[in-house]
């Protein structure tokens, strides 16, 4: 528990089995970087011939627990009361760490959302756990049942590899956007245990006052998103971007300086600190390249950037570039897919 | 009776010049100018606003090698009052968990303290875990991520920026709370204020000073190691030049090579 002392290793790492991942929800759904993590705890799991429990917190979990088994959970070990309706750093770190000592799972994965790392801190502390943040790769070696946990680093130029050999659980946080969503089964079977609690008055302090949803693109899922960046000069430069991704049937991204600006909203940011994409294709736009916002798109499978500055740091990283002022060459990429969809004659596609 | 203000601060490798050594594959520190971590300049002005507002003690805190006294001077030369610099060569090497726990040792020493404030994440360990590890330690409640903070009447109120919207929570002091980067625009060092800082100067406390034993720090309280770097490698992307007279072939090219469709698909 809390209090300032140090790691202790645990002391029998062999009675620890199974490996553990947390289900984020909102409103009591749960969220896509969950099924993520139920995508590569389960490949984990597998390897070493252990199972895969879920942990699921909220207001009302039923529903979510059986969605939980069709994607893949063994075990669902839920905890459900009003109080945990909404997310909450004490009661949400108390009764997991609680679950951990109960069941002493060797593995821990949490996804590297805002919550998830508000989470996995606390419960690592708690448990006098190891934890690596925000990993990329993840595997575990069959014989020592040790977690190879991956991360970028320097500035993504090098990945790490990070081992937990001596405590327990060995823990690791996951970007969201990188693991891939598994596949429904329906028929799948699994075991659901949740639990009615009711937490301590004392770590129920913290009022949510109100959430303001914000309109998500999910960015994630698109096949085409093009971004906008400083280079756009004024807010008004996003009309043009939209006009652009309306075009091609893609959605708007932009650099984070364009979102802390306010010229659109944060949740269109790729890169590090935003979203992590992966579309067909990615045009960048007024995007000088630093690794911050390479880190969310280089993965795309073909990248397109404008750019006026012939050295720009984007170009390294792109299939096409066009050396130009982005208020030319995007009108003119407008005009040219429009031209050549009324050559086929179809009717204009909507965002997918 | 005014606050009592703690900023956890970080001396990083300034990430626009990062330089690896290609034998070691570790960074090259002697080539690698280092300047404080840029939330964390956030995090102090988030508590410099509190104080101006309604009155406050500011203490600066901070783990790392002696040539963090630059950060140490600069947070002074921006307002904070004091500055406490956790040094010891037991100390390096340390992942989330001994940070954590040394900076919550560090803190506690100090006293009686009302707000802890961090930056999100430090550059160039990007974890964001050490600000909640400090709060477990502390064993008090923690607001993460955050881009608005006000303190009324024994409370933090406070806006959280959540991947789908913004959750506006209040929660009673003791707590931590983290900031975003660009969440403020952090004002500037004066001269005046610089050479106070300097004439002034911070603290250098060690383990003992703060009460922990060697064991329980740096590499050797760590319970992850690093095994191995390798590089990242990627793709070789052709950046083919396209003028502007050939956009419309660029574009056909990207439709038989599908990838624009005419279709809509998902
Ligand atoms: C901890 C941390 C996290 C971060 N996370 C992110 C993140 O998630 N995402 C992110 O994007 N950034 C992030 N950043 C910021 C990142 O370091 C860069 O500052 C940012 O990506 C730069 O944005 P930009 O390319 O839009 O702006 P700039 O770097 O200013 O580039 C603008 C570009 O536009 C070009 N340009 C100018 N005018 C025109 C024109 N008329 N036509 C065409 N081109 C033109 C310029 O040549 C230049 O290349 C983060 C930084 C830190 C420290």
């Amino acid at each position: 528990m809390a209090g300032i002392k140090p790691a202790t290793p645990a002391s029998k790492p062999e009675e620890y089995k199974n490996v553990f991942v947390y289900l984020e929800t909102r409103d009591d759904r749960l969220l896509r970087p969950a099924l993520e993590m139920i995508g590569v705890g389960k490949k984990i799991a597998e390897k070493v011939n252990e199972k895969l429990y879920c942990i699921l917190l909220g207001g009302n979990i039923r529903d979510q627990a059986k969605e939980a088994v069709s994607y893949g959970c063994d075990v669902v070990l839920g905890a459900e009361s009003p109080a945990l309706a909404t997310y909450r750093t004490l009661p949400y770190s108390h009764i997991i760490a609680d679950f951990v000592k109960e069941e002493k799972p060797n593995i821990f994965l949490i996804p590297a959302t805002r919550n998830g790392r508000d989470l996995a801190s606390r419960i690592a502390v708690r448990c006098e756990a190891g934890v690596t943040a925000d990993c990329t790769e993840i595997d575990v070696e069959q014989d020592t049942r040790i977690l190879l946990a991956n991360r970028p680093t320097y500035g993504e130029s090098m990945l790490a590899e990070i081992l937990c050999k001596r405590h327990r659980p060995q823990m690791a946080t996951a970007r969201p956007g990188i693991f891939p969503v598994p596949e429904k089964v329906k028929s799948a079977k699994g075991e659901i245990r949740i639990r009615e609690i009711s937490p301590d008055k004392a770590i129920l302090k913290k009022e949510i006052l109100e959430y303001r949803k914000k309109n998500v693109v999910d960015l994630t899922a698109a096949k085409v998103v093009v971004s906008g960046g400083m280079g756009l000069g004024k807010p008004d430069g996003f009309k043009l971007i939209q006009e652009l991704a309306d075009e091609l049937g893609g959605v708007v991204g932009a650099s984070r300086p364009a979102v802390d600006m306010g010229w659109i909203s944060r949740d269109h940011q790729v890169g590090q600190t935003g979203q992590t994409v992966r579309p067909r294709l990615y045009v960048a736009v007024g995007i000088s390249g630093k690794i911050q916002h390479i880190m969310g798109m280089k993965n795309s499978e073909t990248i397109l950037s404008i750019n006026t500055d012939p050295n720009a740091e984007i170009f390294k990283y792109s299939d096409y570039v066009i050396v130009d002022d982005l208020y030319k060459a995007v009108p003119a990429l407008i005009q040219e897919v429009r031209k050549y969809k009324s050559e086929k004659q179809v009717a204009p596609t909507e965002p997918s | 009776m005014v606050l009592e203000i703690i900023v956890m601060v970080k001396q990083v490798p300034d990430s626009q010049e990062v330089v690896i050594d290609p034998v070691t594959m570790n960074l090259n520190r002697s080539l690698t100018r280092n300047v404080t971590n840029r939330a964390d300049e956030n995090a102090l002005e988030a508590a410099l606003r509190l104080k101006d507002s309604v009155g406050a003690n500011v203490t600066v805190v901070s783990m790392g090698p002696p040539q963090a006294e630059t950060t140490m001077i600069e947070c002074l030369a921006r307002g904070a009052d004091r500055a406490i610099l956790a040094s010891d060569r037991f100390f390096g090497g340390a992942d989330t968990y001994p940070t954590g726990l040394t900076l919550a040792a560090t803190i506690s020493k100090i006293g009686k303290f009302d707000i802890i404030i961090a930056g999100e994440e430090t550059s160039d360990s990007s974890t964001g875990h050490v600000g909640p590890g400090v709060a477990e330690f502390l064993d008090i409640d923690q607001v993460t991520y955050t881009s608005k903070v006000e303190y009324k009447d024994g409370y933090v109120i406070a806006e959280r920026e959540l991947e789908d919207g913004t959750e506006v929570v209040k929660v009673p002091t003791p707590v931590l709370v983290t900031v975003l980067l660009n969440s403020n625009v952090p004002r500037r060092q004066t001269l005046r204020r610089k050479i106070d800082a300097i004439r002034k100067g911070f603290e250098v406390w060690d383990h003992d000073r703060i009460g922990l034993q060697p064991e329980w720090v740096g590499v050797r309280g760590s319970p992850t190691i690093v095994r191995r770097m390798r590089p990242i490698k990627e793709r070789e992307r052709a950046a083919k030049k396209i003028e502007l007279s050939a956009v419309g072939d660029l574009v056909k090219e990207l439709y038989e090579k599908n990838v624009l469709k005419l279709e809509v698909d998902s």
